[in-house]
């Protein structure tokens, strides 16, 4: 005692890979464009 | 005397809404903080506004699924008339998630060549038990420098009574 530890078989697991994929739109063309008024212009 | 304040239009109980790239703004900040209920109200309140708004629209399909509201998800999938948006990714996930599995097979039939396409269509046919088309697929996926491909990989080779051929798969990736 205590026994030895023993490797059991498990169901295999499968993740759901395809949930990565589900993705926002770009909304950086449909907010306000804050900083780029002419002053950001000038730094550039 | 019968009271003035009855004889008034009552204002609108609603405030009147921010301009729309304002209300981008705040779906914006909701996306990247993942208060995707939240996301969900202000892509209804640009969709007020601009019920066509394809942005707004994938918004909010987007949200709810990750809100994990897949049935709120799949219809308005279901009712977005708009011939420019292709939502069949989308509406194949959601029905995965509601265990429709041939309907979900169906609506990726239109777009089957692309990395997630092909994964959503190989966890469905895992749940089918159709492990060999599963495993096909995920062997034509090998070189797509796919993250965590090769537990499912495996767990389809398992399935598939291919456990023998595990230890190479995993060595070849």
């Amino acid at each position: 005692f205590p026994p030895a530890f023993q490797s059991i078989p498990r169901n295999p697991i499968v993740i759901d890979l395809a949930y990565n994929y589900i993705d926002f739109p770009s909304l950086e063309n449909r907010m306000k464009k804050d900083r780029k008024g002419f002053i950001s212009r000038l730094w550039r | 005397m019968p009271p003035k304040s009855k004889d008034k239009p009552k204002p609108s109980p609603s405030q009147p809404l921010p301009p729309i790239e304002d209300l981008f703004s705040t779906l914006n900040r909701h996306i990247e903080q993942s208060e995707f209920e939240k996301a969900v109200k202000v892509a209804d309140q640009v969709l007020s506004i601009a019920p066509a708004d394809e942005d707004a629209i994938r918004c909010k399909v987007v949200a709810l699924i990750k809100a994990d509201n897949i049935d709120g998800a799949l219809s308005v999938i279901k009712l977005s008339q708009s011939p420019t948006v292709d939502f069949s990714y989308f509406k194949a996930y959601c029905l995965y998630r509601l265990n429709k599995l041939n309907e979900a097979l169906e609506s990726l039939k239109s777009q089957e060549n692309n990395p997630a396409a092909m994964l959503l269509k190989s966890q469905i046919l895992y749940r089918l038990g159709e492990l060999d088309a599963c495993v096909d697929i995920y062997r034509k996926l090998q070189k797509s420098n796919i993250d965590s491909l090769e537990i499912n990989f495996v767990a389809g080779l398992i399935s598939a009574g291919k456990a023998s051929e595990v230890k190479g798969t995993l060595e070849a990736l």
